[in-house]
């Protein structure tokens, strides 16, 4: 008998459907990993596994009993343990304390703490001292520590959400021994990946999800990589392809690396749509950051830009990943984050002309539709895909010849995501360089020229029209290179 | 059903500080028939005068989400460089440009280790803190710094077209900052950056450079306000100004601005000064003992702040 059995896990988000009437089955001592395209349900199912959020409908039965976690600390009772992607640790403390947070006696023996801690990190493996801090250790090191906590939670289940983001080749092989022991004790592990040829290494079956629903469960040792590829993308094969441009002719190169990306030249024409494919960790996310002077080095033309300054100057701009923390000032007006980044142009000895600036808002406004078109709203006032053309409506005023854009829809709804897209369809018609960075495959598909395909630091493959959409999933997932 | 609501609350955000402070006004002169008289009035607005122009800058700084805690120091090390100046032979004129060009300085010495070393202002501004009493006390062995020329004396207690000079003074520096910050791209960038300062940066602003400016126009105010004090005394004392980065900045959040940044102007911050310095004189005039004007002063601030946090999680 299994040892946890989901039964019909049912999630809705206002109208959206997360997860549909799913079915997931785990047996004691299996890794099982999990796949599926972003926003797929991956996540929204460990969730509710993990007690994080409640199921709308659905039954958990965990070695025979039937359970309905509340909370995470419900779950952790039960040996239901979550490492998250985005690091749960308090970098200020040792790693002992780090190990029982949460359960550290009132009167500390620090000396039977520390002992309990080396036997732990002896179990994953890990030659650290338990006095240290966690903040001088590194991104592996970290993600073993909390695998370590788990542990020391006696867990039965374990659940890793796309572990090896961060990890360089040497700490994804270490952790891979350690996942084999404690399976090797009889822990369970559930393993969130978008890397196939990991999943083909370490896991033993695989549950695929598309859209919200189980769309099949597989023994790896039967299965192959395009079969699990097939299932994530869906059985109609899609072909995407946009009108060709002609006689578009070259508007420079970017030269960038630094930071686990390597030196990569990317070349961009005028009118060019150029998308950026990968995983998270794959070196596509680095790009635009280092292209736009954030880190890392970067040229355009041969001249270097070390600075978002710079990059303005000379006709480089970002249209940053996260407009709430990068994109806007929410305390300002439609109109003065619009003019954020022309500021210079638009004042005369000093004095900010107002009215070329509502002019200037006006403008945008008219041209991207932006509602309600008014210059004064304050910004936080806007929905989310408002918001986003504000942020793009900051970046075009500064007049680019080149247009970064991170995740350009990312928390947009989809009718404005629609609109985005005309938008940026009529910016490369204007004879604008776009370099589009995606983790939404069928964004990148519908509006790029051609695909540059990102794998450990650079560009492993160039696709070129007619796009197909499995080709591109069995680049990034690593499928390709394992057939 | 909520339209009649709103409009309340957005009346209340926009004008409840003149609302507390017209309620304040009226209270006393019910309580007081000395408070309402020109005489007394002009009295309040000298009075405040020099807490308000060192708070006019602490408002830019604020703004910018920064603070300066080193202004009383700095009023006194400019106050007596200036004073010894002008004792030294040295005309008016010079000696007080000679002070505020030092203030300025002194400003660009905290920003520069804001700005460019990263260091917390609260750390960077508690050492200028220290440091520009100790020259302060250094530069006249503790002695305060008299003998100087009817110049100051113009400026402590001359009138202009009916008003006393420090309320000139006072009125054109909150039309000169008003001006920097509501229309300049100077200005502008000080509340982008306290707002948010990754979006700044990614928008090109001269981030480092706009702080920069922030702490030396604070120090620029605090200088200003030595050469008034040092007016109204008719000597410089390098004891002077202990504790005035605290008025200064309860007239700023009294005054509606926000302490973490990017929101907030300098009328707000005259509104805040008045309602401390009617307080203040009110009690005065009712005869309150110090000590418990102090826990009253207090009292304001705290409740100006409880205000605040109300009205922001409703925006939120």
């Amino acid at each position: 008998m299994a040892l946890l059995t989901m039964t019909g896990m049912t999630k809705r988000f206002g109208n959206v459907v997360a997860l549909d009437d799913v079915d997931f089955e785990l047996e004691a001592g299996e890794v099982h990993a999990l796949v599926g395209e972003n926003g797929a349900g991956k996540s929204t199912l460990m969730k509710v596994l993990a007690g994080v959020q409640p199921p709308d409908e659905g039954a958990t039965v965990l070695a025979g009993e039937s359970v309905r976690f509340a909370s995470v600390t419900e779950a952790q009772a039960h040996g239901v343990v979550m490492v998250y992607q985005e690091l749960a640790l308090v970098p200020s403390l040792s790693v002992a304390e780090n190990l029982f947070l949460g359960s550290i006696p009132r009167l500390v023996d620090y000396r039977a703490l520390y002992a309990r801690a080396r036997e732990l990190l002896e179990q994953v493996e890990l030659r650290i001292e338990p006095e240290q801090e966690v903040a001088l250790l590194s991104i592996g090191e970290k993600q073993l520590v909390e695998i370590a906590r788990a542990l020391a939670r006696e867990g039965r289940i374990l659940v890793l959400d796309e572990p090896t983001a961060a990890l360089s080749a040497t700490e994804t092989d270490r952790l891979f021994d350690i996942i084999n022991k404690v399976k090797a004790q009889g822990v369970s592990v559930v393993y969130i990946s978008h890397r196939l040829e990991e999943v083909f290494r370490i896991a033993d079956r695989v549950t695929v999800l598309r859209d919200g629903r189980r769309v099949g469960t597989c023994t790896l040792a039967e299965t192959s990589a395009e079969d699990i590829v097939r299932l994530m993308v869906g059985k109609a094969v899609r072909r995407y392809t946009r009108p060709q441009r002609q006689g578009a002719g070259e508007l420079g190169r970017f030269q960038v690396g630094g930071g686990g990306l390597e030196p990569t030249t990317i070349t961009l024409r005028a009118g060019e749509v150029v998308g950026l494919a990968g995983v998270i960790g794959s070196g596509r996310e680095r790009v635009l950051p280092t292209a736009f002077g954030l880190h890392g080095t970067a040229r355009w033309q041969g001249r270097p830009v070390r600075s978002p300054r710079e990059a303005i100057r000379q006709g480089i701009v970002l249209v940053p990943s996260d407009r709430k923390t990068q994109g806007l000032v929410l305390a300002l007006t439609v109109q003065e984050n619009v003019s954020l980044a022309t500021l210079e142009r638009l004042q005369r000895l000093g004095f900010m002309q107002l009215a070329r600036e509502r002019e200037q808002a006006l403008h945008w406004i008219e041209r991207l539709s932006l509602r309600p078109p008014e210059p004064a709203k304050p910004v936080h006032e806007l929905s989310g895909g408002n918001q986003q053309k504000v942020v793009i409506a900051k970046a075009l005023a500064t007049e680019p010849k080149v247009l970064l854009l991170d995740e350009p829809t990312r928390g947009v709804d989809v009718g404005a995501r629609a609109e985005l897209y005309d938008v940026i369809d009529d910016l490369s018609a204007r004879g604008l360089g776009l370099l589009m960075s995606s983790s939404d495959t069928e964004e990148l598909l519908g509006l790029s020229d051609h695909i540059l395909v990102f794998r450990h630091g650079r560009v492993i493959t160039e696709l070129h029209p007619p796009f197909a959409y499995e080709e591109v999933v069995a680049h990034v997932t690593g499928a390709h290179q394992m057939a | 059903m909520s339209l009649a609501r709103i409009r309340w609350r957005e009346v209340l955000a926009r004008f409840g500080l003149v609302m507390a402070l017209a309620a304040l006004v009226l209270i006393l002169s019910l309580l007081s028939d000395r408070f309402l008289t020109s005489s007394n009035v002009i009295n309040v607005l000298r009075q405040i005068s020099i807490n308000a122009i060192i708070a006019f800058g602490m408002t830019v700084v604020i703004i910018g989400r920064g603070i300066d805690l080193s202004v009383g120091s700095l009023l006194a090390l400019t106050g007596v460089v200036g004073a010894s100046l002008a004792v030294a032979g040295l005309p008016a004129s010079v000696a007080i440009a000679g002070a505020l060009a030092l203030g300025t300085c002194m400003g660009v010495f905290n920003g520069a280790f804001v700005a460019y070393a990263g260091i917390a202002p609260f750390i960077v501004t508690l050492a200028g803190l220290t440091i520009f009493r100790g020259m302060a006390l250094a530069i006249t062995d503790g002695r305060p710094v008299s003998g100087l020329p009817p110049a100051f004396m113009t400026i402590g207690y001359g009138n202009f077209l009916g008003l006393p000079v420090p309320i000139w003074i006072m009125l054109g520096f909150l039309v000169l900052t008003h001006l920097i910050l509501r229309y300049t791209a100077l200005g502008r960038a000080v509340y982008a950056i306290g707002g948010n300062e990754e979006a700044a940066r990614l928008s090109g602003i001269p981030v480092r450079r706009t702080i920069l400016f922030t702490f030396a126009y604070s120090g620029l105010a605090a200088s200003l306000a030595a050469m008034v004090l040092t007016g109204r005394l008719n000597s410089a004392q390098p004891s002077a100004g202990a504790m005035f980065e605290l008025d200064a900045i309860a007239a700023v959040v009294v005054g509606g601005t926000s302490l973490f940044g990017g929101r907030g102007g300098v009328f707000g911050t005259l509104v805040g000064a008045l309602i401390i310095g009617v307080i203040n004189n009110g009690m005065n005039l009712l005869n309150v003992p110090s000590f418990y004007q102090q826990i009253v002063k207090g009292g304001v601030i705290l409740a100006a702040l409880l205000i605040e946090r109300l009205a922001a999680t409703r925006r939120a």
